[in-house]
């Protein structure tokens, strides 16, 4: 079947059924995206599918044919830090750092839909666990991206 | 603490002597070698293995051509910051900018050890061991928990730098045929009086002949430019691309991938594979193998092993404890607390006649925690590549017991230990559970199976769960004697539960190595020598025989002897109707370290302002891990037995500050750790088998439920304390006494959710 993963087109051989998590780890070697319960309960499986963050440890890869899929390694446009990255490293917000592809990812699918959350918008959407305890730095650096991509939002207006 | 070894200046040393030695420690023979002196020239000779182009002045530090500066950082980086906090240290006294530094994670050499976990007292390699240092050196324990990477780094790494420094300002005074005092080192270039400039990177190779004559001076405090200062962490950009390797990410050349089947029920064990031809005609499957750890599938693909090893039919003998359960652990350890206790390890005055004085009122409470998963988010996962013919193994694990790793695959393979490389990644989490050496084990007994291919051995969340090696339940029994004015005439708390060190050391090392249950200072750690003026004390303890495994949890004795003590502090200031702040305050004179970090605490927490309708604040202190750290919880009710936890303001007193943000990043981390364990946290047992499979069964405070945390950093100028684990062991205690406050119910016994609180 063929997927299109960060704008490229692969072709790969597995069962429908196999979770797509597994399909970019250990088909694809695309390790960012992280394995954590298989139950679609913490989020370290976090990708946009058709711009939507879901979790892929559960997801059928066959269900993700003919969407656009992107993983952490395609947020950062051709190297540049998405918004949601620069604020995460102005916050210095990871610790051990094994949920943080999934929070990312779940913090761009949050902005995309609402660009300028309240405390209560991102403790509704951001439910992926971090076992280091990383949230207060997380919900502050959702704000502080969702400022930049207003910032160059205007710019380019 | 005060520092207990001050330097000499001007002491002789010389390197030519010490040429030679490497070759010692790169065969293993550290071990019985005259420990003081050998190891002391050692770790200024070894270069460690590894650690890249360039020249290496010293065990941690390497310099290429072009400036950059190869720091070998000895320790697993968990998400704590030794990759950076570590480096800056060698910066400072280096003079180069951290932009210059890489960092890596060295094999598990000697020079290495963690001599401050097992000896306590502060390391330093240019100066020479003492007694225990030395024991604690020739066992070479290269390891990484005890919140101790900073409090064994600080001297060491300080003189890395330092010595590096001087050699490289040598080399350069050479190349002028001038006084090396005219010359000074800045920013990676030494530049002499008449403002010549020489790189660090030109100047590497001749550096590294320098004997140097003296012990270089190291700053003073006042003088650091990156010590103390919130530099950022070096391995953050790549945890936001996705790029950062965690040993599960480890990809190498032909890699093949294993899913584990642990016996169902403790001490059990599966003797038979009834369906061995069955699974191996499973897509993917490569191989079944039955090893004495349990059951494993080799496959292509992780999904593919792990489904195949989820369908495995297999006999289990259960060990003979196929019916333990929750209530009878409940009920043993009961019962050990009114036996005769093992240890008594403090015991001033006589508790005991005022306790049975008629004229006494005592108060009295029984507190109660379960068992805690660690449940770090990296499920655990070792790969292990054997040679055909045995003659090497590599292997890739994030692990806390570096060196430890050797050991447990030689034990496993019976292949020489000289012959193993260990390659450390990012851990996902450590907490504890990384410093096991049952995965690594098993991913030895895996790979045996199928040799000449690297092999990565995963649990599965489930299987990880269900065989962690648990904090251990426990028991408190306080009783007190407390006076109309407040004194604490006496204090009496028995504790009832399993031997973290004696269960853990033995698995480690061996039950030869492992203090007796009765030794087991962890299980006292938090408890006993409260900072708390009391006349009359005693802190006793049972042992409580189990066949459960129990391990390190993050800041161990401390995370249930800080809920049970500080709770009953509350309770002596509720019976003596006094402020729990100003309670406390006035069993600290002598203390003036805990009473500042108080004081602090009630300034910004605004303790003593009245509160605002229906929200309730809860105080804790606790020193563990040589750092005193105390928090407030402040609450708000929402609804009946419902609340929120709005805020935590912690203050910590942690010595000298090495990287201010790591700090506050440690007690943000630490305190929702805390608040997972105590809100929800709990591992039960039914017929001999752990009841919680995974995050829906074994939650954990996610970003709703987290408190907004302020942390003030007191300025100390002590030798450090630890960071890791101080953060965690209050929370429990300030949450619960805060809805002590609110409620006027004391909760003793965790988890909270179980009392029929809820949280928003």
């Amino acid at each position: 079947m063929e997927l299109n993963i960060n704008g490229k087109s692969h072709n790969i051989t597995v069962e429908d059924n196999m979770p797509l998590l597994w399909v970019l780890r250990d088909e694809l070697n695309m390790t960012g995206t992280k394995y954590g319960c298989g139950v679609s309960s913490c989020g370290a499986c976090t990708v946009l599918i058709d711009g939507v963050a879901t979790r892929t440890c559960t997801l059928p890869v066959v269900a993700a044919v003919g969407k656009e899929i992107k993983t952490i390694e395609g947020i950062a446009a051709e190297g540049n830090l998405s918004a949601v990255q620069k604020a995460w490293i102005e916050h210095q917000v990871p610790q051990c750092g094994y949920c943080q592809s999934g929070q990312i990812v779940a913090a761009e699918s949050l902005l995309d839909a609402t660009p300028e959350p309240t405390d209560e918008d991102i403790d509704k959407a951001m439910t992926n666990i971090c076992r280091c305890g990383t949230y207060q730095r997380v919900r502050a650096a959702i704000h502080t991206a969702a400022k930049y991509r207003k910032e160059s939002a205007t710019l380019l207006g | 603490m005060t520092i207990k070894k001050e330097r000499t200046r001007g002491q002789k040393w010389t390197r030519r002597a010490f040429i030679g030695t490497g070759g010692l420690l790169a065969t293993g023979l550290v071990i019985g070698v005259a420990g003081n002196m050998y190891m002391n020239k050692a770790v200024k000779k070894y270069s460690g293995t590894g650690m890249g182009e360039g020249e290496s002045l010293n065990a941690w530090l390497r310099i290429a051509p072009d400036g950059t500066v190869t720091v070998a950082v000895p320790r697993a980086e968990m998400g704590q910051g030794v990759n950076t906090s570590l480096p800056q240290l060698i910066a400072e006294e280096l003079e180069v900018d951290m932009s210059r530094i890489k960092v890596i994670h060295p094999q598990p050499d000697a020079p290495y050890a963690n001599t401050f976990l097992l000896s306590n007292s502060e390391p330093n390699f240019y100066d020479g061991y003492d007694m225990m240092e030395k024991v604690a050196g020739t066992l070479a324990l290269v390891t990484t928990g005890g919140s101790t990477s900073i409090r064994d780094g600080y001297t060491n790494m300080r003189y890395a730098g330092a010595t590096a420094r001087e050699m490289l300002i040598s080399a350069a005074a050479d190349k002028w045929a001038v006084e090396p005092t005219s010359c000074r080192a800045e920013n990676g270039f030494v530049i002499n009086e008449k403002n010549e400039r020489l790189s660090y990177g030109e100047l590497a190779l001749a550096a590294k002949e320098v004997d140097l004559t003296e012990l270089p001076e190291l700053k003073k405090p006042s003088e650091y430019k990156v010590i103390g200062k919130p530099v950022q962490r070096l391995d953050i950009p790549e945890k936001v691309n996705g790029t950062a390797e965690f040993s599960i990410d480890t990809r190498p050349e032909g890699l093949l991938y294993a899913a584990m089947r642990h016996p169902e029920t403790i001490g059990g064990k599966i003797t038979s594979i009834n369906n061995k031809d069955a699974i191996s005609k499973m897509p993917g499957v490569k191989k079944v193998v039955l090893t004495e750890f349990g059951a494993a599938v080799i496959a292509d693909n992780t999904w593919r092993a792990s489904n195949a090893a989820k369908s495995l039919d297999v006999e289990e003998e259960d060990g003979g404890n196929g019916d333990l359960s929750t209530a009878m652990i409940s009920a043993k350890m009961l019962e050990t607390l009114d036996e005769a206790p093992l240890a008594t390890p403090e015991n001033e005055g006589d508790v005991e006649s005022i306790l049975t004085d008629e004229k006494s009122t005592v108060i009295e409470g029984t507190y109660e925690v379960p068992y805690l998963a660690h449940a770090a988010m990296e499920p655990l996962n070792c790969t292990v590549k054997i040679a055909e013919d045995n003659s090497s193994i590599e292997t890739w694990v994030g692990s806390q017991g570096a060196s430890l790793v050797k050991t447990w695959i030689s034990d496993v393979t019976n292949i020489d230990a000289d012959k193993i490389l260990v390659h450390t990644p990012y851990l996902g989490g450590g907490f504890g559970r990384r410093g096991e050496p049952d995965f690594i084990k098993i991913a030895a007994a895996v790979s045996m199976e199928m040799k000449g291919v690297p092999i990565q051995t995963i649990f599965s969340r489930e299987e990880d769960m269900r065989n962690d090696m648990y904090r251990p339940a426990a028991m408190s029994r306080f009783k007190a004697v407390v006076e109309e004015n407040g004194d604490i005439n006496a204090w009496d708390n028995m504790m009832a539960l399993q031997s973290v060190t004696n269960n853990a050391i033995t698995r480690w090392m061996g039950s030869m190595m492992a203090p007796s249950p009765a030794k087991d200072i962890m299980t006292i750690e938090g408890a006993a020598h409260l900072p708390y003026n009391i006349k009359n004390k005693r802190v006793a303890f049972g042992n409580v025989e189990l066949p459960i495994k129990v391990g390190f949890w993050r800041s161990v004795g401390s995370s249930q002897n800080a809920y049970f003590t500080e709770s009953f502090m509350d309770e002596c200031a509720h019976a003596a109707g006094q402020d729990p702040y100003l309670f406390r305050k006035s069993k600290l004179k002598g203390h003036p370290r805990f009473e500042a970090v108080l004081d602090k605490l009630a300034e910004i927490s605004n303790w003593t302002s009245p509160a605002e309708p229906n929200r309730f604040k809860g105080i804790a202190l606790h020193k563990s891990f040589g750092s005193i750290v105390g928090q407030v919880a402040e609450i708000e009710k929402v609804g009946e037995k419902e609340f929120k936890i709005d805020k935590f303001f912690c203050v910590i007193d942690c010595g000298r500050i090495v990287n201010p943000d790591t700090i506050e990043a440690q007690m943000e981390g630490g305190i929702v750790f805390g608040l997972s364990a105590a809100m929800f946290g709990e591992i039960t047992w039914t017929d001999g088998s752990v009841d919680q499979y995974n995050f829906p069964q074994y939650d954990m405070v996610r970003l709703s439920h987290s408190p907004k945390v302020s942390t003030h950093i007191m300025d100390v100028d002590e030798y450090p304390g630890g960071v890791g684990e101080p953060g965690t062991p209050p929370a429990a205690p300030a949450l619960t006494n805060a809805l002590f406050a609110a409620t006027g119910q004391r909760i003793r016994s965790l988890p909270i959710a179980k009392q029929g609180y809820k949280f928003v």
